[in-house]
């Protein structure tokens, strides 16, 4: 039943995508083993370019797996990832340079001020120092850090965090951007600021990708979604492809999942009964 | 009108009188130990392990401290351990903050209580427990060991419960004034250096026994013990020791000192107990002032003197953070510290040797090693901007060059400094040579190891300095370099042998220009060597050092 839905539906997203242009990434056959755990278990994956992308599924799934050997982070077993067209493990100098990261779980250079962390990754960047200086700038500006700029990450929230992650993830303007849980922990002011960001990145043709087990805000941001299951693509395609029939994308993903039917049967029949 | 104010009476209960407190604090404090204990057979064990220890150390000094009786430099000795004492109770709360939940004031903050009452039954309780037990059996044996006739023993008798008193009040006056400091990321950093302080504290311990041995005995303690006898609580056992001599007016004034002391430590404890449960803590509030300011430029000085390209922003993050993480910071002071005391030390007792200062360059260029677990997981960050072998040659050539902008000048001032305790300025070019040689061959070995070795420094805490399940990775990394390192030098070590024993001491001086040649080839081959490698393992270095 899900076997079908996934044939389906990538199918259609075959016939969606724009075969002018190369894919934002392609993934072919990726695997990753830690030790007898599989967290990712041979997955194709077609992002196309230029499109608000939403890498949805449970807590444990392998979305940050997936993302890490994407990036280039971590090693993958077997398979191969193209960034615009480019091997990440063959051609990093291509895909290295094409790629903002803003991962999940690793640390920043914490003992930075926000701005040192935006200079020195800049240049480390190979950007010149003055446009480092004017974008680290604005982006501050944008993000609403500029009155924190001169306090070391260490001290920063988790939503400061967040945005000077961001920050330094678009400082050399990338062609594609990938954000492990960006609103993970983050206040609704800080999420709101990093989504009008993220969205007048894309209307520049630009690519996003992240991660996220929250269905609204996938369903509100992206214009197209991956579902993510035990290791496994469930699903890939436009919004409308993926939330098929159901009412809201929380139910087509549910079903797609298989937790759909958890809440039936007799189980716990007694709450909520006669007391 | 705060909790503090509250009138006495409406509090029911014990917390009315004041010995009903003290009560309620024993019984509470006695309480968490035995759940404390109840929890694991392991953690009984260990209690039981470390009681019966401390007791036995205690019995045995205290056995000690009686066969002391009628030495003449009894007097000075116990003095100075009281002294050693308090300083050991004074810095305990910074090495362990969280040590005892009875006493921690926030906890309290919620009860009706007045500070006087408060602060007698939060003494009582601080008596309960190992330390002090340790601390009564030490002050009893001072003072056992010097108490002489009658005047003698009663000055003992109150001069032992003022010293563990004075003792139990320094400890809780500090931690309570410290407990916003320990408690934010600032102390939290302080507590990492507190490895620092006992690394080099033992090292001076070390030279000061040594000191001792030399300058017949405990003779050489008299000095010091006159100034110490002075001051609280050692006064207090200085006032045992007056007493038994004669001296009632100073014996009287000493005590005097002691109870004067505790008075003034118990008055300022109170203080910023009711300052601590009174005032909010307001450290974790974003500031309420103007919120937005517009970004300015960056006005470091520093990057405009470093390199363009990659080298110069590398070079700046490594420098920074010596200064700024704390992790880096305690590694740094202790390599520079024991670089320069062990060569100096050993030349002003006479025992030294020129060729010791290489030692500096040794404890400097360890530094070098395991390069990218200091970075902790935020190597993700460089591993995201290396695509090349060349990216990589030029991170590690920019990490090493930052190193080299200390522990180049560092090695020569030690090696210069140590030639002149010694007056041995002969032989400072072949030693500096040889210093700059090993500085070399430690910067190849450790990118070599950075690169092949990686391991996760876990960032809290002060013993811990490598991740669970890595410290076999961190050995091999630390002591194989080391030896290899070591071998690296070989030619050169080779060619200064050689020249002492062909007797060509007038060619000695070449030593400096080829010792610092051959290490700044061997760090450029190391550094060439580890860059592939480096740029080849991006995925495995990140996972290695990710584990802190």
């Amino acid at each position: 039943m899900q076997d079908r839905a996934e044939t389906d539906r990538a199918a259609r997203a075959g016939e969606a995508g724009r075969p002018a242009t190369p894919p934002a990434v392609r993934v072919q056959g990726l695997w990753k083993r830690f030790g007898q755990q599989t967290a990712v278990a041979g997955i194709d994956l077609e992002l196309p370019a230029g499109k608000f992308i939403g890498l949805v599924g449970p807590n444990g799934a392998g979305k940050t797996t997936t993302l890490s050997m994407v990036t280039g982070l971590l090693r993958p077993d077997q398979g191969t990832v193209e960034v615009a067209g480019h091997d990440v493990w063959r051609d990093p100098v291509e895909v290295k340079s094409r790629i903002g990261v803003l991962p999940e779980g690793l640390r920043l250079f914490e003992r930075l001020s926000g701005r040192e962390l935006l200079a020195y990754t800049g240049r480390l960047r190979g950007l010149p120092g003055a446009e480092v200086d004017k974008r680290a700038t604005q982006l501050l500006d944008v993000l609403d850090l500029a009155g924190a700029q001169h306090k070391l990450v260490v001290d920063y929230s988790t939503g400061m965090r967040k945005k000077i992650g961001l920050a330094a993830a678009l400082l050399h303007n990338p062609e594609v951007l990938f954000l492990d849980e960006p609103f993970e922990g983050v206040d609704p002011v800080s999420a709101q600021t990093i989504r009008e960001v993220l969205e007048r990145y894309t209307r520049s043709g630009a690519t996003v990708v992240f991660s996220s087990h929250v269905m609204e805000l996938v369903e509100s941001l992206c214009d197209w979604v991956a579902v993510m299951a035990a290791g496994s693509i469930r699903a890939q395609g436009t919004l409308d492809q993926v939330r098929g029939e159901a009412s809201s994308l929380q139910n087509a993903f549910l079903e797609l999942v298989g937790a759909g039917s958890r809440t039936g049967g007799d189980s716990l029949d007694w709450l909520g009964g006669k007391r | 009108m705060s909790v503090l104010d509250a009138p006495v009476g409406a509090a029911p209960g014990p917390a009315g009188t004041g010995e009903g407190l003290v009560g309620v604090f024993v019984r509470l404090k006695l309480t968490l130990l035995r759940n404390g204990l109840r929890q694991s057979a392991g953690r009984r064990a260990a209690y039981i392990t470390s009681v019966v220890f401390a007791l036995l150390i205690a019995a045995s000094q205290l056995l000690g401290l009686i066969l002391m009786r009628g030495n003449a430099h009894a007097g000075a000795l116990v003095v100075l351990l009281t002294g050693v004492l308090a300083v050991g109770w004074t810095v305990m709360p910074l090495f362990f903050p969280s040590g005892d939940e009875t006493l921690d004031p926030s906890r309290l903050v919620m009860l009706p209580l007045r500070p006087r009452p408060l602060i007698a039954a939060l003494l009582a309780a601080s008596l309960v427990g190992i330390g002090p037990l340790f601390t009564l059996c030490l002050a009893a044996g001072s003072v056992v060991a010097v108490a002489h006739g009658a005047a003698g023993a009663v000055f003992a008798v109150v001069a032992a419960p003022l010293t563990l008193l004075l003792c139990v009040a320094l400890t809780r006056a500090v931690a309570t004034a410290n407990t916003r400091l320990l408690t934010s990321r600032k102390g939290r950093d302080l507590a990492v250096l507190s490895g620092l302080v006992i690394a080099v504290g033992l090292q001076v311990v070390n030279f000061g026994a040594q000191r001792i041995g030399q300058a017949g005995g405990l003779a050489a303690l008299e000095p010091a013990a006159d100034v110490v006898r002075w001051l609280p609580p050692a006064s207090a056992v200085g006032a045992v020791d007056s007493a038994s001599r004669g001296a009632y007016g100073q014996a009287l004034v000493q005590l005097l000192l002691s109870v004067a002391a505790l008075v003034a430590l118990l008055w300022l404890w109170q203080r910023s107990l009711v300052k601590l449960m009174t005032a909010p803590d307001g450290s974790t509030l974003a500031a309420a002032g103007p919120g937005r300011e517009k970004a300015g430029k960056d006005g470091s000085r520093l990057s405009a003197l470093l390199p363009q390209g990659r080298t110069g922003p590398v070079m700046e993050r490594s420098l920074r953070y010596i200064a700024r993480d704390p992790k880096t910071k305690a590694a740094w002071v202790t390599a520079l510290a024991i670089g320069l005391i062990v060569p100096v030390l050993n030349a002003l007792q006479g025992t030294g040797s020129i060729y010791f200062a290489c030692f500096a360059a040794w404890m400097l260029g360890i530094q070098m090693y395991n390069q990218f677990g200091q970075d902790t997981s935020a190597f993700w960050m460089v591993a995201l901007t290396i695509s090349s072998p060349r990216d990589a040659y030029l991170e590690l050539r920019a990490r090493a060059l930052a190193l080299l902008l200390i522990t180049l000048p560092y090695t020569a001032l030690v090696t210069v400094v140590t030639a002149g305790v010694l007056g041995d300025w002969g032989d400072l070019p072949e030693a500096m040579g040889l210093s700059f040689a090993l500085l070399g061959g430690m910067l190849a070995t450790g990118a070599m190891a950075s690169a092949h070795f990686p391991y996760s420094i876990p960032q809290d805490g002060a013993f811990k300095n490598v991740a669970p399940g890595q410290a076999g990775l961190a050995w091999i990394s630390i002591f194989g370099g080391m030896v290899s390192a070591g071998l690296l030098c070989a030619p050169v070590i080779a060619v200064t042998i050689w020249l002492h024993l062909a007797d060509l001491e007038q060619w000695l001086w070449l030593l400096l220009p080829v010792g610092a040649a051959y290490g700044a080839l061997i760090s450029w081959a190391g550094l060439r060597l580890a860059a592939p490698r480096t740029a080849d393992r991006l995925p495995e270095i990140l996972t290695a050092v990710s584990k802190g």
